[in-house]
């Protein structure tokens, strides 16, 4: 069997990627903001909780959601099973394949052997596109990874099939219906919608921007989580990964949401949006503020209460400045 | 950010939105800033949890399950849910007089989680220097062959 011709581009984040190369793959000219916005994936939580070994904070909304908020949005057809066999589970990858359908499929991040070792670590939400198999590896297009990438078929296996928080369970999707005409006009209001719900209107007290204040209220206790000095330096450099480098476009998805708002101002010929867009924008210029402290502190050791306590007034600035984004961006839709 | 702002020649790769210079936003593939500026930093701070995790071992502090769990950055829930176990169990199993209670069922999972043989739930091999491990697994899936020869470079 050979591989699909598939034009692998990287993303920023790897569900919002691989939706939209599957996409484009089918004929939609889609941008992975516009997927990305439209599914309303903007979130922010601060978890300390027993699945994760230090606290920490997500900022989009759960994994898969991209893909099920999004399809019916646009009104895609599009197709979603998981498996109990693993044999089965490969089967179906397999026959889709051969039919010349590239298949996103839903993997343990720590079984993809094209990643550096020290990069990897076990979640089980890593999305790819399997676009051919060849004897016994697949052709991957992976949006982290610059070119198309192989795995060899059981280890493919095995990063379906963990077990654990958000198992796979062999999870695959493709598209299998674009419709000729799409509302774009009312796709991009319901997902500016509902990241405005997601920051804004949650009654729990560590999400959205509740939970942005709950982080800084919470960021002075981190020394007494970590086992030594080098353990808090390397969590507190670890805000710069989430926010910047862990698929996120940078700014912790403020950027790539400005370049969302900016193609929602064109499509609803509303240029308050675009405005909106440029605030959004240096709003995440804020957010690598952020992480570049965090980064610096922790690089140099310089961890004490007070370099806390301007990193949590740093937090609560943009806890105030994304309460009145979203309440301007709720009331333009 | 403008995209001379977040132009990065080296370190791995990754796409960045930035302001572009007609003013529209839009993807840029550049390198990572972590890896560019603080990569050693990580590699000191990987080789200090390694070393003082080996300390505590050889102490009896902690047990291999523990000693595994802190290299991987997994959380007890986490790690519990992928070996089919309560979390209750898993803490008995952190400490070294707990661990040797555990099942080859349970070590072999935890062991498929921290992707290692089972054989090295009860062993860690520190190959002298110009030396490197190479492990082999078998059929059965718990026996593995370890051989120890020259490094490369």
């Amino acid at each position: 069997m050979s591989s699909i011709t598939f034009d692998h581009k990287m993303a920023a984040h790897c569900e919002s990627g691989a939706i939209t190369a599957l996409l484009n793959h089918a004929g939609l000219a889609v941008t992975e903001p516009l997927v990305f916005g439209i599914s309303g994936s903007l979130f922010f939580g601060y978890f300390h909780t027993a699945l994760f070994p230090f606290p920490t904070f997500v900022l989009r909304n759960k994994p898969g959601r991209v893909r099920a908020k999004c399809m019916p949005r646009l009104g895609v057809k599009f197709q979603s099973s998981s498996f109990r066999s693993p044999a089965a589970a490969t089967q179906a990858l397999d026959t889709l394949l051969a039919r010349g359908t590239p298949v996103g499929v839903q993997v343990d991040f720590f079984y993809m052997d094209y990643v550096p070792e020290y990069a990897r670590a076990h979640f089980n939400a890593h999305y790819i596109v399997v676009v051919g198999r060849e004897d016994d590896a697949y052709v991957i297009s992976d949006s982290y990874v610059p070119g198309l990438v192989t795995l060899p078929v059981a280890r493919l296996q095995e990063a379906r099939f963990v077990k654990g928080p958000l198992a796979p369970k062999g999870t695959l999707f493709y598209p299998r219906a674009i419709p000729p005409d799409i509302d774009l006009r009312s796709a991009v209001r319901k997902g500016i919608k509902d990241a405005a719900f997601n920051m804004l209107s949650i009654p729990i007290p560590f999400l959205g921007v509740k939970g942005i204040r709950h982080f800084a209220r919470k960021l002075g206790d981190w020394p007494t989580f970590a086992r030594d000095d080098e353990h808090l330096s390397h969590e507190l450099m670890m805000i710069n990964v989430i926010l910047e480098e862990r698929g996120t476009g940078g700014g912790g998805f403020r950027f790539l949401y400005a370049s969302f708002l900016q193609q929602a101002a064109d499509i609803l010929d509303q240029p308050e949006l675009a405005e909106l867009a440029r605030e959004m924008m240096t709003n995440g210029d804020r957010w690598r503020d952020i992480s570049l402290f965090s980064a610096r502190i922790g690089k140099n050791r310089d961890m004490g209460p007070n370099r806390l306590r301007e990193l949590s007034a740093m937090l609560l600035d943009r806890a105030a400045e994304e309460e009145r984004l979203f309440k301007r961006l709720r009331s333009a839709v | 950010m403008k995209e001379e702002e977040a132009r990065i020649e080296d370190g791995h790769r990754l796409v960045m939105y930035v302001e572009k210079d007609d003013a529209s936003y839009g993807p840029m593939e550049t390198g990572s800033y972590m890896t560019h500026n603080y990569i050693d930093d990580f590699f000191e701070k990987l080789d200090h949890v390694k070393r003082e995790s080996l300390r505590r071992l050889k102490a009896g502090e902690i047990s291999p399950v523990a000693y595994y769990m802190i290299l991987i950055e997994i959380g007890e829930g986490d790690l519990a849910a992928r070996v089919g176990i309560s979390r209750r169990r898993l803490r008995q199993h952190l400490k070294p007089e707990g661990f040797q209670k555990i099942t080859l069922r349970e070590l072999k999972r935890y062991a498929d989680v921290f992707a290692v043989p089972v054989a090295n739930m009860f062993q860690v091999i520190v190959p002298s220097k110009g030396m490197r491990v190479r492990q082999e697994k078998t059929a059965d899936g718990v026996v593995v062959l370890t051989h120890i020869e020259k490094a490369t470079e």
